[in-house]
């Protein structure tokens, strides 16, 4: 049950924003992907659930190629993940509640009783109890951003996908997030990648790292060894020293 | 798409409860124009036949051509034009901003195929209710026709009601929904069409909702000299 | 909410549906009420009457026609007509099919017996069936009012020089009368008197006055009619005076305005018919043209009937809403 991103190439028209880039997510480990805005981080999580195609490389999920499975497969894939979308993508004619149900409502093993109970037990996970019948719309970024990662772990999923889970949440309640992902790892062994900038949510979640710059992999280890590498790219990302480039370049 | 839309009216537990949402939105919430439009036109017809016709054609004819015009034409078509620009701009609108805000690729993410989720039953609900709406609309205008030849032309319900059944064929009938079914087809299927293909945030979404309401107005435009080509 | 909006639906799409189905039924003339019966009428043909149109009776709407179909063999076209139940048809009806108005929609009134002459009408095989009648159209009556007078005019010429002595200069001198008049009354309605009815007292008094002429015509040649006891002949002639009073009481009607128009173009239709039936005899039968050329009465009726009937028909021609405006505007 691993994740494994290898040499994935990807341009939009002309310009190139993955060229190359290598990272794996081992069975029941977090994998943290580090790299600046715009460097595609993004781009290339949606290649982990066939959302976009690579030009070049492959993804392998648990050992199968993403983007050569047919229909049926690959949507059996992606019922087995949750995806937590940078900003929530909430959809927005359903309340809270529904969102959160919604990946429920397609298994056969939740009745309408079940479901309440866990969409409840869901929005706890993430402090919103009493919001399910808001509409997405009557949040704030950050409770759309929680209702976003409750809809994702409600389907109790083997892999967990986290597109800047904490980014824009107040200290006490990203440390509630980073728990949670951390607990479903021990509890379900999910396999998960998170993307983040906060690096100290990043430190508390992290197994292995991952750093993409300039569409390729500039680093890829555990954490200590990120703590302790001489990669002045790393180092100046990590400690927040813009000029720890400049003196290389 | 179409042909993707086709392939998605197998996942019926997808579509079937959302259609119902949809024929509420894009039938019933569209009855209140599109009465509103038929009313004007059905008045407007009557009093124009009457001022055509001044003298040289009995005034029953004002029924004759009330209810022909709206059966065969005005009906169809004025309710089509409105819900154009109702249903879809609103259809593009709302399939857009999920485009951009990545709510259709959240529901693939979720295994929702997004054209059995979304397009489908907008679809069916434009098929069913466009004819739905177009029946109402031209009862109303009829309706209004009479009430006009009744109070401001001095017509008797007697001829009035003489010329609407004169020339009447089950088939104007017929026709009438025909036409409103591909034109409900047609609005959705293009809202849809270009909602999916929505860029780039909320500009692109005005785009897009723009292209929608133009090209589904000149289809039904197109649509309707074709069925008066091919049925007439 | 969300249950009453869903419910919503239910409603407009059953209101929609019932509209539709009803109203169809409704604007076909299905009556959802009371009991409707079928009758059945006969036609040579139907002009332009079609399902849906309207059945009367005194000029009410009692129901629709249902069907009309080519019988099996070709020979007569049958309607359905459905009408109100409770409505009690005439004793030995018949069905009449006439325009209703200029645009083409037609209707089929219901009338008892004797309205129109009997001869006109479709005799059904079986009993039920109505005996039906369809009414020309006005110009079809034109057309064949032209060729009548045509081959009267040819006849009437052949008339003037066939006869010879004394009955000639006799015939001769009734024909100039005759021509006198005919000039004052084409002068008269050229003249588009302002009023319909002194026109018509002026055809009346025409009439009149050719009548007499024939009148004096008969006294004078009264001998040769011992001459004319041949059946066949007198046959004719028999025909020949019912078809001058057809004619005479038609101008009659013209003074009526509100006569119903309709019966008249019937008239008309049945005079048109005999006249052509006799001109033909004429042309056909050598013998009896022979005989009539003898017989002055003749000559006079043919006279006064050709010229009345030109002066109809230029009239009508000219002035057809005057004779129209009834049914039309
Ligand atoms: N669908 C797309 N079409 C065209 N360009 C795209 C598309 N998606 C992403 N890009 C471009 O690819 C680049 C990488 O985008 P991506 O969203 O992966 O960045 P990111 O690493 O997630 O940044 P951030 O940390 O700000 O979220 C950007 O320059 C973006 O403009
Ligand atoms: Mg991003």
């Amino acid at each position: 049950m691993s994740i494994e991103i290898r040499d994935l190439h990807k341009a939009f028209g002309s310009k190139e924003v993955l060229r190359g880039f290598s990272a794996t997510a081992r069975d029941g480990e977090t994998l943290v992907i580090l790299g600046g805005s715009g460097s595609g981080k993004s781009v290339t999580l949606k290649h982990v659930v066939g959302l976009l195609d690579p030009d070049r490389g492959e993804v392998l999920v648990d050992g199968d190629r993403v983007d050569s499975l047919g229909q049926a497969e690959l949507y059996a894939l992606r019922r087995k993940v949750g995806y937590v979308f940078q900003f929530a993508a909430l959809f927005d004619s359903l309340t809270v509640a529904e969102n959160v149900g919604m990946g429920l409502q397609r298994m056969k093993e939740y009745t309408p009783a079940d479901r309440e109970r866990r969409v409840e037990e869901c929005l706890d996970l993430v402090d919103l109890e009493g919001f399910g019948s808001r509409m997405p719309a009557e949040l704030s970024g950050g409770q759309r951003k929680r209702a976003g990662i409750a809809r994702a772990i409600a389907t109790e999923p083997d892999y967990l996908l986290y597109d800047e889970p904490t980014t824009g949440l107040d200290p006490l309640t990203r440390a509630v997030i980073d728990r949670l992902i951390n607990r479903m790892k021990e509890e379900l062994r999910v396999t998960g990648i998170v993307i983040t900038h906060d690096m100290e949510s990043a430190f508390r979640v992290a197994d292995r790292f991952a750093m993409i710059h300039e569409g390729r992999q500039q680093f890829e280890g555990s954490p200590e060894e990120i703590r302790e590498t001489r990669d002045p790219v790393v180092r100046a990302f990590i400690e927040g020293r813009p000029e720890l480039i400049e003196e290389v370049g | 798409m179409i042909w993707r839309a086709g392939a998605a009216l197998k996942e019926v537990d997808v579509w079937l409860g959302l259609t119902l949402r949809q024929m509420t939105k894009i039938g019933v919430d569209s009855v209140p124009i599109a009465l509103f439009i038929a009313m004007f036109t059905g008045i407007v017809l009557a009093l124009q036949a009457s001022y055509t016709f001044t003298g040289a054609i009995p005034l029953y004819f004002v029924g004759v051509l009330v209810g022909k015009t709206m059966m065969l034409e005005l009906g169809p078509v004025l309710t089509g034009l409105a819900l154009a620009g109702r249903v879809g701009a609103n259809i593009s609108a709302e399939l857009g901003t999920m485009k951009v805000t990545e709510q259709i690729d959240a529901l693939e993410t979720m295994a929702y195929p997004p054209v059995a989720y979304l397009v489908v039953p907008r679809i069916l609900a434009g098929i069913i209710m466009f004819p739905i709406v177009t029946a109402l609309a031209i009862g109303m205008g009829i309706g209004a026709g009479w009430l006009t030849a009744l109070q401001l032309l001095d017509m008797s319900t007697y001829e009035f009601m003489h010329g609407l059944t004169l020339f009447f064929l089950p088939f104007d009938v017929f026709f009438a929904m025909i036409k409103a079914t591909s034109f409900g087809f047609m609005v959705t299927s293009i809202g849809c069409f270009y909602g999916f293909q929505t860029r780039g945030g909320a500009e692109g979404v005005g785009r897009s909702t723009t292209q929608a309401v133009v090209i589904s107005s000149m289809v039904i435009l197109v649509l309707d000299a074709f069925w008066a080509v091919t049925l007439l | 909410m969300k249950e009453s909006r869903d419910a919503l639906v239910g409603v407009v799409i059953v209101a929609a549906l019932l509209l539709i189905g009803f109203g169809t039924l409704w604007l076909q003339g299905v009556s959802l009420t009371g009991e409707r019966v079928d009758i059945e009428a006969v036609f040579e043909r139907v002009g332009q009457i079609q399902p849906g149109s309207d059945v009367k009776l005194r000029g009410v709407r009692i129901g629709r026609v249902r069907s009309v179909e080519v019988e099996p063999d070709g020979e007569l076209v049958r309607l359905v007509l459905r009408i109100d139940g409770e409505v009690t048809l005439p004793e030995g009806a018949v069905v009449v099919l006439s325009p209703e108005s200029m645009f083409g929609d037609w209707q089929a009134e219901i009338q008892p017996p004797g309205v129109y002459p009997a001869q006109r009408f479709s005799q059904p095989r079986e009993e039920g069936t109505l005996p039906g009648y369809s009414l020309p159209d006005i110009s079809e009556l034109t057309a064949a009012a032209d060729d009548i007078s045509e081959n009267l005019g040819i006849l009437t010429e052949r008339v003037g020089i066939a006869f010879s002595d004394e009955t000639a200069r006799n015939i001769a001198s009734l024909i100039e009368n005759v021509e006198e008049v005919t000039e004052r009354l084409s002068e008269l309605v050229s003249q588009q008197a302002t009023s319909f009815t002194d026109v018509t007292d002026e055809v009346t008094r025409a009439t009149r006055s050719i009548g007499q002429a024939a009148e004096d015509a008969r006294i004078s040649f009264g001998r040769i009619d011992d001459l004319l006891a041949r059946e066949e002949l007198g046959e004719t002639l028999d025909d020949l005076a019912v078809v001058s009073a057809n004619l005479r009481e038609l101008s009659g009607e013209f003074r009526e305005t509100n006569t119903e128009v309709r019966q008249m173009a019937a008239r008309m239709d049945t005079t048109f018919a005999s006249l052509s039936r006799i001109t033909s005899e004429l042309e056909a039968g050598e013998g009896t043209l022979g005989r009539l050329l003898q017989d002055p009465t003749m000559a006079a009726e043919l006279e006064s009937t050709v010229i009345e009937l030109n002066l109809l028909l230029a009239d009508i021609r000219e002035n057809p809403r005057r004779y129209l405006r009834l049914s039309i505007f």
